[in-house]
């Protein structure tokens, strides 16, 4: 079984500092692109039906040795949501009160 | 803007303390594999028991996160709906009052609006891209399970995106539903009864239907899941497999999943795809075809329709794919994809059974003609489709209307009669009650549903002084007329 790298690691702190996104292709081993599925790569829906994934820099040498064709699209730093992305307490809570106006409370 | 899993918890806690006539908040049997609590929030109005019900589930996958938001929202734009006596309106898509008030009146809403709450707070405290729930997998410093790959339906048998490492971000877990979140979901499937399903991602405009660990036939019914070995770390190993589906229940997947289509394109014209989940890739241990798949595997479970909805554009990477900085517009297009297929949900003779007759035995009769005779020819299951069109936009009438109420009773009651006993006649009287009930119908109906009851109401008029063996045999063998749209009615 491979045994790809992921960073999967614990809470605190992460193993990998960085993800790629990036397309793979046949390359001169590979006829087929779509026979990376025993490669246990983290796939994401591509808009042109081809494969695409996040990968550690690992997962690209696994790639290439497997004589894949590997395209990197971007680098996706690992780091948490972009706090201005993120509601906060206040808004949550009056953005409900403001959905109930003229809605008479039953309960506390 | 994205919800925290504590604000998350704190909408289901306050609608559920405000108006606890309509919401419920059940704190599900298993906290998370890291201690938080699990949610679930029932939404419902009038009185009953034993209700049909939908299941919706967001967040399975962590960094998927504008489903959970769409999930809460759309509980309070149908309270809102109820009590006001107000429209949902998303876009060019309206939901009447009266659709919701009969949606919250007949049916039980299941949500869990953030089913993996561990995974949600990890992307927003630590990795953004997280995807999967936080166990500590034993022997390595890998953490972490993919719930959607984790259920009792071909597990541990790795096809397509589907692993066994525990480093892999589709890794299936140690054992068959070995995550407290993935017991959460069963429990309510084994505690409800649950008779359609979704469990919402992201993205890619998808809706999902099963199989999804290999493509669907619906020829050799000997050729089933059941027989598969399971947790054997390799891919199915017959090439060529493929599932077996009954005619019935495919034509029902794409029909309801078709609406679910139009009801997103009717927002702001996103045109959603409605395909076999195997299409998107191969997987195994899926929530949605776990949830298909009970009935098959257990006779004594209910039949539940599972669909996975993938919601939201390619947005020209993976990160504005997965966190749009503004996803109002794609959980507006979620909602009415999600409406429609709570809509779909509801059986009109099933609801005439139990709440005016307040017995099964006339449903279940029509049930067995539905499922053993027509459902088994093209023709009938056409007939089959077209009545399930119709009955939804029409059920609100007939509930409004007491003495519309009283001949749908009284049609129910003398059909069922029929249904049980094959040799008796349709009557003059059963045909005219019948016409007098499809043409009031009629009356009360958008145009574009009257094709459809005028092909009733004609087809009903050709079965006079015939049996009902013989008036369903000529149904399975007259298909109604191609609808509207070029298609063969519902298929």
């Amino acid at each position: 079984m491979t045994e790809p790298s992921h960073g999967n690691g614990p809470d605190e702190p992460t193993e990998i500092a960085v993800r790629f996104e990036a397309t793979v292709h046949a390359g001169p081993k590979v006829a087929e692109a779509a026979d990376v599925a025993d490669l246990d790569l983290d796939r994401v829906p591509d808009p042109d039906g081809g494969v695409r994934a996040l990968l550690t820099a690992e997962d690209c040498i696994r790639l290439l040795q497997r004589g894949y064709e590997v395209r990197l699209v971007g680098a996706l730093p690992v780091r948490p949501l972009d706090p201005a992305l993120i509601a906060d307490d206040e808004s949550v809570t009056r953005w409900l009160e403001e959905r109930m106006t003229g809605i008479e409370r039953e309960g506390s | 803007m994205y919800r925290t899993v504590a604000q998350l918890d704190s909408l289901s806690q306050l609608l559920a303390s405000w108006f606890p006539q309509y919401f419920t908040r059940v704190q599900l049997p298993e906290a998370s594999v890291q201690g938080r609590p699990v949610y679930a929030l029932r939404l419902r109005a009038g009185v009953g028991e034993g209700r049909r019900a939908v299941l919706l589930v967001g967040g399975t996958h962590s960094r998927e996160l504008m489903n959970p938001d769409a999930i809460i929202e759309l509980a309070v734009d149908l309270f809102v709906s109820y009590r006001q006596g107000t429209d949902v309106v998303y876009g060019g898509r309206t939901w009447s009052a009266r659709d919701v008030k009969v949606i919250l009146e007949t049916l039980d809403l299941w949500l869990v609006p953030c089913s993996n709450p561990d995974g949600r707070e990890y992307v927003m405290t630590v990795d953004n891209m997280w995807r999967k729930n936080r166990r500590t997998n034993a022997g390595t410093e890998c953490r972490g399970v993919d719930l959607n790959r984790n259920l009792d339906i071909v597990w541990g048998v790795t096809q397509g995106q589907t692993s066994c490492a525990p480093c892999s971000d589709v890794y299936c877990g140690p054992s068959v539903v070995s995550e407290p979140e993935t017991r959460n979901i069963r429990y309510l499937l084994n505690a409800h009864p649950i008779d359609c399903f979704a469990d919402v991602h992201s993205y890619s405009e998808l809706v999902l239907y099963p199989w999804g660990h290999a493509p669907t036939q619906t020829a050799n019914p000997a050729q089933q899941f059941t027989g598969l070995p399971t947790g054997t770390c390799t891919t199915i190993g017959q090439p060529g497999y493929q599932e077996y589906m009954p005619p019935r229940d495919l034509m029902r997947f794409q029909t309801v999943g078709q609406r679910i289509v139009d009801a997103i394109t009717a927002v702001r014209g996103r045109v959603y795809t409605n395909e076999p989940a195997v299409t998107l890739y191969p997987v195994t241990g899926s929530h949605s075809d776990y949830a298909y798949s009970r009935h098959i595997a257990n006779p004594r479970l209910r039949k539940t329709y599972g669909y996975t909805l993938e919601t939201g554009p390619w947005a020209g990477n993976v990160q504005d794919s997965f966190h749009p900085a503004d996803p109002t517009l794609i959980k507006r297009d979620a909602k009415s994809g999600l409406l429609a297929l709570v809509q779909q949900c509801i059986c009109a003779i099933e609801l005439v059974g139990s709440r005016f007759l307040g017995r099964d035995s006339e449903v279940s009769a029509l049930r067995r003609v539905r499922d053993n005779l027509l459902a088994t020819t093209e023709a009938g299951r056409g007939w089959i489709a077209l009545f399930e069109r119709v009955q939804t936009p029409l059920i609100g009438a007939v509930l409004e209307d007491e003495r519309l109420a009283s001949e749908a009773v009284a049609l129910v009651e003398s059909a069922g009669l029929l249904a049980d006993n094959q040799d008796l006649m349709l009557s003059d009287e059963d045909v005219a009650r019948s016409v007098a009930l499809v043409q009031a119908l009629s009356h009360r109906a958008e145009p574009h549903l009257r094709e459809d009851l005028e092909q009733v109401r004609d087809a009903v008029e050709q079965l006079r002084g015939r049996s009902m063996a013989h008036a369903v045999e000529t149904l399975m063998h007259q298909a109604p007329r191609v609808g509207r749209r070029g298609q063969l009615n519902g298929s």
